[in-house]
């Protein structure tokens, strides 16, 4: 691979990898995590400890892929900064609408579910 | 242009000549995908809420999934970003050959992906019975997972529209000739997909009634497509060995980056749907 004989010295003389390694190695990385998360589903273990380990796993490769695929790293902060205020409101607008549809007093009574469901079937029929 | 780009050098990740120091088609794409961010998380949210409070007669989505094609499909998706950010790479080093060979790498694994969820829907409907418009889950599933998948279909344009761009002769005689090439390309690369898909189609469902082993029934079926996939294939391969000097390199690498961007962004996307649409139900 022509890409691949780069290995750029950094100014105090210390070998770097190019970033074709770079982008090779968290490749593998996140296909090794996708692996892990398969298999973590079908492990017998408590669901708070799966779904927790879910998230982690899940944020970690979601942060792999934004600072090194696309290159918030090496770029000015003001992109991550921007990135971050999409990402904020939108994870914040999904964590208020699970919470509030989660409220007791959001629930509709069980009456009106009974008398919907009769509506349903009725339209239905 | 710069100072640094009249002497040889481009900083490909800052650009002295805007206020903000960076490239203003970078800046657009990420206040682009920061807004997508959160058209995507009130998709996902109206899915997740749908399933922990589920209407009466709700499917249960384990019986309906395949984990084994989903997985299948995150693994393309992951390398097809890994081939994105070597082709980003490449060009800003001003590698064109090398530039294209990952831009068509990211095409073909953009593609499969897209052909994965073809049959994924295409088995919903017609083995599983799960509709639009049947049930919540339905409505949301596709509404989420089908945006995903155009803006899968949007990237795979702009990829390939990218790749014919490299081709754009560096004495293009006033645009025409080389517009018309380019639009015969087009064309090509459009027709060998329509057919390729329409023959994986087929072959997956004569493979699903016969055994994977059965490509003498699946040709003597479908002669037409099969052909076409090949003759387009021939053709793009000969349009591709186009060798004369070409106005694409690092000044345009910009451009690719904000593409690759773009389908990085449908990666993470695809991250997040993978956890909580598809491994969650598995718990």
């Amino acid at each position: 691979m022509e890409h691949a004989t780069h290995a750029p010295f950094a100014a105090d003389g210390q070998h770097h990898p190019s970033k074709f390694h770079i982008f090779v190695q968290i490749a593998m990385i996140l296909a090794a995590i996708t692996g892990v998360e398969i298999v973590l589903v079908y492990l017998p273990l408590a669901k708070w400890l799966i779904i927790g380990s879910l998230a982690v796993l899940s944020l970690v490769k979601f942060l792999l892929v934004i600072f090194y695929f696309m290159h918030l790293k090496w770029d000015k902060a003001f992109c991550t900064v921007l990135f971050f205020i999409g990402l904020i409101l939108g994870g914040g607008t999904l964590w208020a609408l699970l919470l509030l549809f989660s409220a007791e007093s959001s629930l509709p009574p069980v009456d009106e579910i009974s008398s919907l469901i009769t509506l349903y079937a009725h339209n239905l029929a | 242009m710069s100072s640094h780009a009249a002497s040889g050098h481009i900083d490909h990740h800052h650009d002295h000549t805007t206020s903000t120091g960076i490239p203003n088609k970078k800046l657009f794409m990420w206040a682009f995908l920061a807004s997508d961010c959160m058209f995507f998380g009130t998709l996902i949210s109206t899915h997740l809420i749908y399933r922990l409070h589920p209407p009466p007669g709700s499917p249960d989505p384990k019986s309906i999934f395949s984990i084994e094609l989903t997985s299948f499909s995150t693994f393309i998706l992951l390398m097809s970003s890994l081939l994105m950010a070597l082709a980003v790479n490449a060009c800003q080093k001003g590698r064109v050959e090398s530039t294209r060979k990952n831009l068509l790498g990211t095409i073909f694994f953009g593609l499969i992906f897209l052909a994965c969820q073809v049959y994924e829907f295409s088995h919903f409907v017609h083995e599983k019975g799960l509709t639009l418009s049947n049930s919540t889950f339905g409505s949301t599933f596709y509404t989420l997972t089908g945006t995903h998948g155009c803006h899968v279909a949007i990237g795979v344009l702009w990829l390939i529209l990218m790749y014919i761009r490299s081709f754009k002769p560096a004495d293009a005689d006033e645009g025409r000739p080389w517009i018309g090439k380019a639009v015969v390309h087009l064309l090509v690369f459009l027709v060998t997909i329509v057919a390729s898909m329409s023959a994986m189609m087929s072959y997956t469902h004569i493979a699903a009634e016969h055994g994977w082993g059965a490509v003498g029934t699946f040709l003597s079926h479908h002669p037409i497509s099969t052909a076409v996939t090949l003759a387009g294939v021939i053709a793009l391969w000969a349009l591709g060995r186009d060798k004369s000097t070409a106005e694409f390199g690092e000044a345009n690498a910009i451009d690719v980056e904000s593409m690759g961007l773009y389908w990085h962004f449908v990666d993470i996307v695809w991250i997040v749907i993978f956890t909580a649409v598809y491994l969650l139900e598995y718990v």
